[in-house]
């Protein structure tokens, strides 16, 4: 099989804290392709906005699933942490 | 604002959507459900039974689609719930509103593996644009209207509330408070004009590519504006076939897969494509990489997620068609490319002189486009007989053509039909269907009876499984595994015994005499229409194909 690039990136996403807003993220960036490598999700309860560190890897370019991510209702906003922005392979 | 007052959540859900001006909605009862089938009983809202979920799901689709609303459906928890999950597929992949409301076991219960629990809430996490569940009677109000809101904003799509039981029988004191529940988050970039006029107003071979997203934006008057100031040949994708009028000289008919020769060939000879609502899908381009080689792209569109998705675009111009296509419009200096494209079209015209005594496809839609009434609503099915549909039938208005366009979902015409002609009550509907998609839901000729629907269904048979056989026969050697279908039962006799009048033909001859009677007939009626099993759709373009490199005959 011919070896494929992964571009690894780092999310951090702002959510309201509403129901199933984990597994919405988390679905959408399966299906769009991207792999999750790592996660971290904390929430605010003081004003319920919840923040969520997604670190993914996939061929395809992160905006992709940023925009993806944006549509989903209870997102507040995406940022690419672009200072751990790696590439790795992978067979 | 209505007064406040006091309700069950099952009576709030009625006064809700009354408030929303929710008229008519599809569904079948169940366990979990029956707080809120009660509450019915004694509403205004005109509920109208399907005999299966997946038929209440897309009468709702083509009750939205046809009348430019948003489409409402109900079904019990377990197995209703999900018999509604291609509906909602179907709903999301074409962006179209609905607002699905299931039954779900009470509270306490949720969790147990109860009689007739499922998790749809989580099922429909990849089937709807949102979804709720609902589990404090006091949040009920507040999301019934966001679900109204969310289904309608931007780009449209379906939202599903689940209610459980406890909750449609709890008491609370509704507001009907209209104020908008959505934070407006996404603050959309500038429009380019300026670039996207120095690209259009260079360009000598320019196109411009239509998508069902026209019809969504209420365009339509203002894409048909932008060709007949600018004088571009159009070309369109399927769903959005009737948003250039096709009399118009420059319009060169749909693109891709089964598109016209003509309007294939001039988008890969074109060096701008000006993208109106459509988003390049694998059907309409074809090879992706050989797809327009030669065009710089000004992509319209109100989703963010759809721009440079599959095709970069060299202008991105976000948000609101009605708003920003007039900014682009300009007189073009193209005279030579069209006189060329116009020739094309000429050339590559359809021809109905098909040979022999049997019956040609494409020549009963012909017939049945030229005979029926202005404002005629067609749905279709999936197959060759949509594609036919596609090709030979003119359509003035998105709305008057409802097709699975991005689900592809056998099973659609029939109950989205049934949908269109509630929502449509004077117009004519018609059902485009084949022998094997119409007995994907066929339960809903009992649905016709008993509302007495008058819908027209055309039924175009060759016993088989039509495109399937044809891509059989074309790419797998003739292996024509599992697509006969010479068994199917008497349709004529199977539509009388649903109180609806059948006629059969089977030659050429006979053609016109039966359209017309179709058509003029008053209440629900069948025309079988018998065509050689060995008819293909051309042109076709082979998968991973460019467009240029179509298939005309075997």
């Amino acid at each position: 099989m011919k070896p494929t690039t992964l571009n690894k990136y780092k999310l951090i996403i702002m959510v309201d804290d509403r129901q199933v807003v984990l597994e919405r993220i988390l679905q959408v960036t399966r299906y769009r392709g991207f792999l999750i490598n790592g996660m971290h999700a904390e929430v605010n309860t003081g004003n319920n906005i919840g923040t969520i560190t997604l670190s993914v890897s996939s061929e395809r370019p992160i905006s992709l699933l940023v925009d993806q991510i944006n549509k989903l209702i209870d997102i507040k906003g995406v940022e690419v942490d672009n200072s751990e922005e790696l590439v790795a392979a992978s067979i | 604002m209505t007064e406040s007052k006091t309700l069950t959540g099952g009576a709030l859900l009625f006064e809700v959507l009354q408030e929303h001006g929710v008229k008519h909605v599809f569904g079948y009862p169940g366990g979990a459900i029956m707080p809120i089938y009660d509450a019915l009983y004694h509403s205004d809202v005109k509920h109208f039974l399907c005999r299966h979920e997946q038929g209440a799901a897309f009468s709702a689709v083509g009750y939205a689609r046809a009348a430019d609303t948003v489409g409402v459906c109900l079904a019990t928890s377990g197995p209703g719930a999900t018999n509604l999950i291609t509906g909602l597929a179907d709903a999301l992949a074409d962006s179209i509103p609905v607002v699905a409301i299931t039954g779900q076991v009470p509270t306490g219960a949720m969790g147990s593996d109860a009689f007739q629990e499922i998790d749809i809430f989580g099922l429909s996490l990849a089937c709807t644009k949102h979804s709720f569940q609902v589990t404090d009677i006091d949040d009920l109000e507040k999301v019934l209207y966001q679900a109204f809101e969310i289904a309608l904003e931007g780009r449209q799509g379906p939202v599903l509330v689940d209610i459980p039981k406890d909750i449609q029988l709890a008491e609370v004191t509704a507001r009907f408070d209209k104020l908008s529940h959505l934070e407006n988050k996404v603050q959309l970039p500038l429009a380019d004009i300026g670039n996207a006029l120095e690209l259009l107003t260079t360009a000598k071979q320019p196109i411009l590519y239509v998508g069902g997203g026209v019809g969504m934006a209420n365009a339509i008057d203002e894409v048909r504006d932008f060709a007949n100031k600018t004088g571009m040949p159009c070309v369109s994708t399927l769903k959005g076939l009737g948003a250039i009028n096709p009399d118009n000289e420059n319009y060169l008919g749909m693109l891709g897969m089964h598109g016209t020769k003509a309007a294939n060939m001039a988008v890969q000879e074109s060096d701008l494509l000006v993208v109106v609502g459509a988003r390049f899908d694998d059907r309409v381009t074809g090879k992706l990489d050989e797809f327009a080689p030669h065009a710089k792209v000004i992509h319209f569109d109100i989703d963010t997620a759809e721009i440079n998705k599959r095709r970069k675009a060299d202008v991105a111009i976000l948000g609101d068609l009605k708003a920003n296509l007039p900014q682009l419009s300009s007189t073009l200096d193209i005279a030579p490319w069209q006189e060329k494209l116009k020739q094309n079209k000429i050339d590559c015209a359809w021809r109905y002189d098909h040979p022999g005594e049997n019956i040609y496809a494409p020549a009963v839609l012909k017939a049945i486009s030229d005979k029926m009434p202005t404002n005629t609503c067609v749905t279709t099915d999936v197959g060759q007989h949509q594609m036919w549909a596609a090709q030979h039938m003119a359509f003035d208005d998105p709305s008057n053509f409802l097709t699975s366009g991005g689900m592809g979902t056998m099973g659609f015409g029939l109950p989205a039909a049934i949908g269109a002609q509630i929502s449509r009550p004077h117009d004519t509907v018609i059902v485009v269907s084949g022998d094997g998609s119409i007995m994907m839901n066929i339960q809903e000729l009992a649905t016709i009876k008993r509302y007495q629907i008058p819908v027209k269904i055309l039924l175009i048979d060759n016993a088989k499984l039509g495109m399937v056989r044809q891509w059989q026969d074309l790419f797998f050697e003739g292996r024509l595994s599992e697509t006969d279908l010479s068994d199917n039962p008497d349709f004529l006799m199977l539509a009388r015994s649903f109180d609806i009048t059948a006629k059969e033909i089977s030659k050429k001859h006979e053609i016109d005499a039966a359209v017309e009677e179709m058509l003029d007939h008053e209440g629900p009626y069948l025309l079988q229409v018998k065509i050689d099993a060995a008819e293909n759709v051309w042109p076709l373009v082979p998968p991973n194909t460019a467009n240029d490199k179509m298939m005309e005959s075997v």
